[in-house]
């Protein structure tokens, strides 16, 4: 009896990775139609890189501190000139994706703003990763943050960062 | 060894003495450029306490960005950049908020007016302009940029910013018509 | 007169009140110097250092490469560009469950 609770543990145990999990984040054909798309892609070797070169004060001090540790931030947001230009199918193919241990936080649900949901990779306590999916008629944005964030620090962000620096002829390098 | 020098060392402008501390040199840099900046956000917004805020921020935050301006040309557009993302970023944080009904009664009692007044009901109409039609439309006839300056600015192709721009000139034009 | 000519008329630039180099000065007194820039103290003159500056490139003697320093940079845009955003949906997701909780 007692080797056979061992080998279920050691079951459920390998069939709940502690690893984060790989979401596919491929909206094929999407960026050709939207008119403005932004593709942010960022593993733990660049989240250390570009915590080198946040501030140190304000908000990207704050930054620096939250990106501490995660491994990897991944954005999609594409907007587009008319209403139904993206196939709302594409967005449930992507939750689709997320396990179990994926609770809504939050989910809002407006016929004149925004759609957002909040969902956390719950394990025990210790959030693992979040994904927040927000949805208008001209424009959808996934957000997903793996590794442990903190929501609160998250929403007391003010946003007037983010100005990039530029290069001698205009370009954003 | 011929040193190469940097442009920015050839010639003892006001921005590089502020660049290497002089705050009287940063003054006259803000004297150069605030009626730009300040504009930019006052054409945006039409409240002149809020482009008067915005245009503070941008130059306190030039003042703590100086060391990566690299020329005059460059400090312009940075100047327009920064302004017209704040604007953007202010305008979108601002669209969550609950608008009161007092203030929506004022956007929609623009008055039908004759010519005299049309600068004012086309800087209301343009303020009434999505975010990103409202700073291109600013851009060209503010500061007299053709879209492949403006690309750069807003972060976005070309093709973008002609099209929000058509949009816009669309969208003042049927305005016009209906309330001539 | 064409809609372009009016807009350029409309949208002319114009001053902010009397005094506003003055009240930017003020504030950046108020709020400190700034954390990240090096500053010069007095007694070295800006070309001096700008030649030291010039001499220490020549020589290769940055602690990032060109391409390092690009890429951190264009890595620092991007996550501040994501955290911006998604603040920003966190923000309103919790300003309408507010909303909503206050109209119950």
């Amino acid at each position: 009896m007692r080797k056979f609770i061992v080998a279920l543990t050691l079951m459920l145990l390998a069939a709940s990775p502690l690893a984060a999990q790989q979401i596919n984040l491929d909206f094929p054909g999407l960026a050709d139609r939207a008119e403005e798309v932004v593709d942010v892609t960022l593993d733990a070797t660049m989240l250390r890189l570009a915590a080198k070169f946040l501030g140190k004060e304000g908000d990207e001090r704050e930054i620096r501190d939250m990106i501490n540790g995660l491994s990897g931030i991944y954005v999609r947001s594409y907007s587009f000139a008319k209403d139904g230009e993206y196939d709302r199918a594409q967005i449930e193919r992507f939750r689709s994706q997320l396990g179990s241990t994926w609770k809504a936080l939050v989910t809002v649900r407006s016929k004149t703003k925004d759609n957002v949901s909040i969902m956390a990779d719950m394990r025990g306590e210790r959030i693992n990763g979040l994904v927040i999916i927000a949805t208008e008629p001209r424009e959808f944005t996934i957000v997903n943050i793996v590794g442990n964030i903190d929501i609160e620090r998250l929403s007391r962000l003010e946003g007037e960062f983010g100005i990039p620096k530029i290069s001698k002829d205009g370009r954003n390098d | 060894m011929t040193a190469i020098v940097p442009e920015a060392l050839q010639f003892p402008t006001a921005f590089a003495r502020a660049q290497s501390g002089d705050h009287d040199a940063f003054a006259e840099l803000v004297g150069k450029h605030e009626a730009m900046v300040y504009s930019l956000a006052w054409n945006f917004f039409g409240d002149r306490s809020k482009a008067e805020e915005i245009a503070q921020d941008v130059f306190l935050q030039l003042y703590r960005h100086l060391e990566s301006i690299e020329s005059d040309s460059h400090l312009l557009f940075w100047l327009r950049q920064v302004t017209t993302r704040r604007c953007i970023d202010q305008l979108r944080r601002a669209r969550f908020k609950i608008v009161s009904l007092e203030h929506a009664e004022d956007v929609a009692a623009s008055p039908r007016v004759a010519d005299p007044l049309l600068d004012r009901r086309l800087k209301a109409m343009v303020q009434e302009l999505p975010e990103l039609q409202r700073a291109v439309v600013t851009l060209r006839y503010q500061e007299d940029l053709d879209p492949s300056e403006i690309c750069g600015i807003v972060g976005m192709p070309v093709n973008t910013v002609k099209s929000h721009l058509h949009r816009a000139l669309q969208a003042l034009r049927r305005k016009l018509e209906k309330h001539p | 007169m064409s809609l372009e000519e009016d807009l350029r008329r409309a949208l002319r630039r114009e001053s902010p009140a009397p005094g506003f180099a003055a009240r930017v000065l003020e504030r950046i007194e108020r709020d400190g110097e700034p954390a990240t820039q090096v500053r010069q103290h007095s007694g070295r003159t800006w070309r001096a250092v700008a030649a030291s500056l010039t001499l220490t490139a020549l020589l290769g003697g940055w602690a990032f490469t060109v391409h390092q320093r690009r890429e951190g940079e264009r890595a620092r845009e991007q996550v501040l560009l994501a955290m911006r955003i998604a603040g920003e949906k966190v923000r309103y997701a919790q300003q309408e469950v507010r909303t909503i909780g206050s109209t119950d």
